[in-house]
């Protein structure tokens, strides 16, 4: 007997663990059930309940495409006591994961338009899940051009180093320009803040969608600089994290004004941020 | 139609009720009146306006198991979800405001994401309304709409009179309740309850004092986010989070696992309030309310404009246990008031 209620996590084990940065570790996980691995059915941008079992859980989104089947990806930075404890878990432990939760990219809007992520550190985990999407074999025809801004502090920060500098570069119809906030002798790449050097590439505003997550300072330019280059708020999307505990509307600490960010987002257009309290 | 139940018979439908339900009624008890669970020889207290606590908790416990794990072998771990207990619980005595404040609670424990443990209480419980004969001095249901005679949204609601309790089933369940009780009322050949009733209007609605007119709160609050007022509410506030405990429709928990040294425990829930900095501090450092200002602003905000928003139903329901409890005697009647007059120098 027992509940089965939507607040109850499912075992997963860690099937792999890849060192992304000096404190970003990506997850990939598989439930124990293969029904409910097959069940799943992410969105891209959409969010889970990861539980370390006596420690408690964090909200993490998932970075792996719904695209890939038979596995699950989070992208987790050492910040907290949760988090700290999901870094010491080993390849055969087990988690619990329950989800997914909130809103997502509204992938069926953005098809025919060419897209350009703007990420910056950790921020960029969120993004990969709509990138890998749209990269995807079966979706790469319904979308134009993609193109992917992405930056950190120094190189040892850049997360998916695989993804940026292998896979996306060599997908068609995609172009990655990676940038540092300072550089080193290992880089012989870009280097500057993510803000002026999207100004520097200035992507024409003219049937394309800008999606962009990072720390809130890297955000704040992001936007002036968007904004300056013509785009809309229509056109400019961007995905949030609060602090949540129930994940579905209950617990009541994720709500901006009137809206949850666990229900209503994560996922938000700069014309909707702009109709919320900035309490965010 | 009610039914007409004599003074001396209410003994015998609270012990009736007891035999099919597990019954909580108000008892009073070092100088405040509680639900209590009933036993023979307990006295039900006739006269509070009020209990202390809303019956909120019996449908959302202020601390209540949600799961438990175990760790077996090969490092696989089995999660069990918490049941409430089996027993069916009844309430006699909530009132009108804390009868509003369930309906309030149901949209959030509802919704696309049903609450197991919340809907089950929900559907077993008989809620049995009385009537409110008097206010109190922080009673404000009547801003709301609430009646404080008509125990909407109870089973059974029933209203005390001079003579007599008037009876009335309001539910399917409340009648299949009653059905069993039919020797015990009788009925009301004489329209006694119906001139009782009205002296009964006549008492409560006199008994208000200074009642706050929200009408037009919403309507300013949606156009006002930024406020200085804020500033002076948040100079007294405490942060010591008691309106949110007692409030009959506030609704956050916190979720937490105790182990006891040991892989293998439990997860839990527990009431939690806005009014804490932790309650929306991140891990990074990031609190989107970081101040008292930010805080008491989202709980007024919640109560007289978010909650409306997103249910289309009011966050508060005048009950008054805030105003009352406040060590700082911060008054949601008064913030009503002085939002009021912000307003008028709007224009």
């Amino acid at each position: 007997m027992g509940n089965n209620g939507p607040l109850l996590p499912h075992p997963a084990m860690i099937t792999k663990i890849v060192d992304e940065t000096g404190d970003v570790r990506t997850f990939q996980v598989v439930f124990d059930d293969p029904a409910r691995m097959e069940n799943f059915s992410n969105k891209p941008g959409q969010v889970a309940q990861l539980s370390v079992f006596g420690l408690g859980e964090a909200t993490i989104s998932i970075t792996s495409s719904p695209t890939r089947r038979g596995l699950l990806e989070f992208s987790v930075k050492k910040v907290g006591r949760l988090t700290t404890a999901l870094h010491q878990l080993e390849e055969g432990c087990r988690i619990g994961i329950r989800g997914p939760y909130g809103n997502h990219f509204p992938y069926d809007q953005m098809v025919g338009r060419d897209i350009l992520f703007i990420g910056g550190g950790i921020g960029l985990a969120p993004l990969r899940s709509l990138i890998d999407f749209i990269l995807a074999e079966e979706n790469r025809q319904r979308y134009g051009t993609v193109d992917i801004i992405y930056g950190a502090r120094s190189a040892d920060d850049l997360c998916f180093k695989n993804d940026i500098m292998e896979r996306w570069p060599t997908a068609p119809r995609t172009v990655v320009h990676t940038t540092v906030d300072r550089g080193d002798r290992s880089w012989n790449g870009h280097v500057g803040f993510v803000p002026s050097y999207l100004e520097e590439i200035n992507p024409e505003p003219e049937n394309r969608i800008a999606i962009t997550c990072g720390p809130p300072i890297m955000i704040k330019f992001v936007l002036q600089v968007l904004e300056k280059m013509g785009y809309t708020d229509q056109q400019i999307i961007t995905t949030l994290e609060l602090k949540m505990k129930c994940g579905i509307g209950k617990c009541g600490r994720c709500n901006i004004g009137s809206s949850f960010v666990c229900l209503d987002g994560p996922v938000f257009t700069l014309a909707q941020l702009k109709q919320m309290p900035p309490e965010f | 139609m009610p039914a007409i139940l004599k003074k001396d018979k209410l003994q015998a439908l609270l012990s009736g009720l007891s035999r099919a339900y597990k019954l909580v009624l108000p008892v009073r008890e070092n100088g405040m009146t509680y639900f209590k669970p009933y036993q023979t020889g307990l006295a039900i207290d006739r006269d509070y306006i009020n209990t202390a606590m809303s019956p909120k908790e019996f449908l959302f416990p202020q601390t209540e198991k949600m799961l438990s794990f175990k760790y077996r072998e090969g490092a696989e771990i089995l999660i069990t979800g918490a049941e409430p207990q089996p027993e069916k619980l009844a309430v006699f005595g909530a009132r009108s405001c804390d009868l509003a404040g369930i309906a309030a609670l149901d949209p959030v424990f509802g919704g696309r994401f049903p609450d197991p443990q919340y809907s089950t209480r929900r559907d077993r419980v008989l809620l049995v309304g009385l009537g409110c004969r008097r206010a109190s001095s922080t009673c404000f249901c009547r801003a709301f709409n609430i009646d404080p005679l008509s125990c909407n949204g109870a089973d059974i609601a029933v209203v005390e009179l001079e003579d007599c309790f008037s009876v009335e089933a309001r539910t399917d369940k409340g009648h299949a309740q009653l059905a069993n009780f039919s020797q015990l009322l009788g009925e009301d050949n004489s329209g006694t309850v119906e001139t009782s009733l009205s002296g009964a209007r006549e008492a409560i609605d006199t008994s208000f004092d200074g009642i706050p007119d929200p009408a037009g709160i919403k309507d300013f609050l949606d156009r006002q986010f930024e406020l200085p007022y804020w500033e002076n509410i948040a100079s007294r506030c405490l942060g010591c989070g008691i309106c949110t405990y007692i409030c009959p429709t506030c609704h956050c928990f916190d979720i937490f696992d105790v182990t006891r040294g040991k892989p293998d425990g439990n997860r839990y829930r527990c009431w939690d309030s806005c009014m804490f900095p932790d309650f929306t501090g991140m891990a990074g450092g990031h609190n989107p309310r970081p101040t008292p200002k930010e805080r008491v602003r989202n709980r007024f905000m919640h109560k007289l404009k978010y909650h409306l928003d997103r249910y289309e139903i009011g966050g508060c329901v005048g009950c008054g246990r805030c105003v009352e409890k406040c060590p700082v005697n911060l008054d949601i009647r008064q913030v009503i008031n002085d939002i009021n007059k912000l307003q008028g120098g709007e224009n």
